[in-house]
């Protein structure tokens, strides 16, 4: 019985194996595909290289911002360091700040009363806008584009966390109080974790959010950084370069979403495994 | 065997049904009420009039159609909300709130999903009155309820007959006097129900608690029982009390059979039929 069983799930196994194959398979010859059709129409139709570069092109880009030393001043290595660090920086800041305040407004009414106005108002205003003022404020240094990454890595924080808790089951918190449990108690025993899935997703915004924010206020000003990257590149026309320095920020993106994840699935474990 | 102080003690003797009228009962309520303000104002009748009177060491059900308030008396006995009249009290005491005297099982297990079994069955030996204390005797209540290898399993990789045993722990682990579930086997197929009905029953005459349990099933309420109290629908009153005098220990397979059983459960349908 228990040897069928183990064979079908192997037989399963395998299928859902080669599922996954096949499906990479595919993606890695649309990749391939798509490539090989910008290369060609660029080729015969003529496409200045100012406009749109070939992928060779950009391959060559990448190869010279990365096959260098860390410390080189033309590589890409340097700017990466300085937008990660600020991104990473204002991320913190953000995620705590908006963890806090969401969970301020979903532990008291009066200051869910008081902040959601403005919580609404802000979350509605695109708040790239916001960042010429910020940069007013806190300088053409690493401050504003850690001010800027931690504003826009706030709200998902804040948002997510508010309804979490707010949807924690109301059974769990009857559990705590039949057990006169304080109300500290109830929110880091209870509240907390049964609103963890909701934060990660949160997290899982912010770090990107963080990023955007991040380039956003190396454009308008800065000595180093992807975004510096970028607004050079483009000053040269060098759009090749410029397309360097997004393939490098997706990765960084992917990078990002991929660590808060593999942190979520070692924390929230029990969620993801059907409750 | 066990551990548990109360098991001490010897062999528990179960009250007979005639001590109600000497010593003074262990949960007495006297014409409670209880009015509901809905959203949009207006009120609902959900108790009204309601008096009971359970003794030390009594298993009591309470049986009654859906919406007649039996959970809403539990909750107001377990102190997660007050009566809006009449007067309630614990062993002499009024019920102001939760208190570690009773110890109550929800309709769902309420596990939390980030313990494991033992920390979640320790919970109440953690929070509250009891924080800071070093947690003691989970083990012995997790052998007794069959739960002994599976300390450290999370919720998710335990059956619902589990889960419920373990929630049957935890709402043990203060050692209260009094046990209150709310439906807890409801949710459960019939076999893992009368298997936990058994096993209830023997943790019962094990510890000695005194359990008032609400249930729809009529059959699990005269197995159990020493008096199940019929409530009419809402506002929900009692309209009859049936003392259960089966001998004990019962099992499903003779006790269902037997004449006294069989007339009951007809005449307490009877009493729910004409309600």
């Amino acid at each position: 019985m228990s040897a069928l069983d183990s064979q079908e799930l192997t037989v399963e196994d395998a299928k859902r194996q080669r599922v996954r194959a096949s499906g990479l398979l595919l993606k890695l010859a649309g990749i391939a595909a798509l490539l090989a059709i910008w290369q060609a129409g660029v080729t015969f139709l003529d496409v200045p290289t100012y406009i749109l570069p070939t992928p060779m092109q950009v391959w060559a880009a990448l190869k010279s911002g990365l096959f260098v030393p860390l410390d080189s001043p033309t590589g890409f290595y340097i700017p990466i360091a300085s937008t990660l660090a600020n991104a990473a920086m204002g991320f913190v800041i953000g995620s705590i700040l908006g963890l806090l305040i969401g969970s301020l407004m979903a532990e008291f009414r009066s200051v869910e009363t008081v902040l959601m106005p403005y919580a609404f108002a802000l979350q509605t205003l695109p708040k790239v806008a916001i960042a010429p003022l910020i940069v007013i404020w806190f300088g053409f240094g690493n401050g504003s584009k850690i001010a800027m990454a931690a504003l826009l890595a706030f709200f998902p924080l804040m948002v997510n966390s508010f309804t979490g808790i707010r949807n924690t089951e109301p059974e769990r918190i009857d559990l705590m109080r039949s057990l006169s449990a304080s109300r500290l108690e109830i929110y880091a025993r209870v509240k907390l974790p049964s609103a963890a899935p909701f934060i990660f997703a949160g997290l899982d915004m912010a770090a990107v959010y963080a990023l955007l924010g991040t380039i956003v206020a190396e454009f308008l000003g800065a000595q180093r950084g992807i975004g510096v990257t970028i607004v050079q590149a483009q000053a040269v026309t060098d759009v090749a370069g410029v397309f360097a320095a997004l393939i490098i920020l997706g990765a960084l993106g992917i990078l990002l979403h991929l660590i808060i994840r593999a942190i979520k699935r070692r924390i929230v474990h029990w969620d993801e495994r059907g409750r | 065997m066990l551990s548990v102080p109360l098991l001490e003690k010897g062999e528990f003797v179960r009250p007979a049904h005639a001590v109600q009228t000497g010593a003074s009962p262990l949960i007495a309520a006297s014409s409670v009420g209880k009015t509901y303000s809905t959203a949009s104002g207006e009120k609902v009748l959900a108790l009204e009039g309601l008096d009971v009177s359970i003794a030390h060491g009594e298993f009591v059900s309470l049986v009654g159609p859906s919406g007649c308030g039996k959970s809403t008396f539990l909750r107001i006995l377990a102190g997660l909300e007050p009566a809006s009249g009449g007067r309630l009290s614990i062993a002499g005491d009024a019920v102001s709130g939760p208190s570690s005297d009773v110890g109550v099982v929800f309709q769902s297990a309420t596990l939390l999903p980030w313990l494991t079994v033992a920390q979640n069955t320790s919970l109440p030996l953690r929070v509250g009155p009891a924080r800071g204390r070093a947690p003691t005797g989970v083990q012995a209540l997790l052998e007794m309820a069959g739960l002994k290898g599976f300390e450290n399993k999370y919720p998710y990789e335990l059956s619902g007959g589990m889960q419920q045993r373990a929630a049957i722990c935890r709402a043990l682990a203060r050692d209260p006097k009094i046990l209150l579930m709310d439906e807890p086997f409801g949710a459960l197929d019939a076999l893992t129900r009368e298997r936990l009905n058994v096993e209830l029953q023997r943790i019962w005459q094990a510890s000695g608690k005194t359990v008032l349990l609400i249930t729809h099933s009529i059959a699990e309420s005269v197995f159990l029982s020493d008096r199940v109290l019929v409530m009419s629908p809402r506002p929900g009153r009692i309209l009859a009390d049936f003392a259960v005098t089966l001998p004990r220990p019962r099992d499903f397979a003779s006790t269902p059979e037997h004449p006294d059983y069989l007339r009951l459960t007809k005449e307490i349908r009877s009493v729910l039929d004409h309600a």
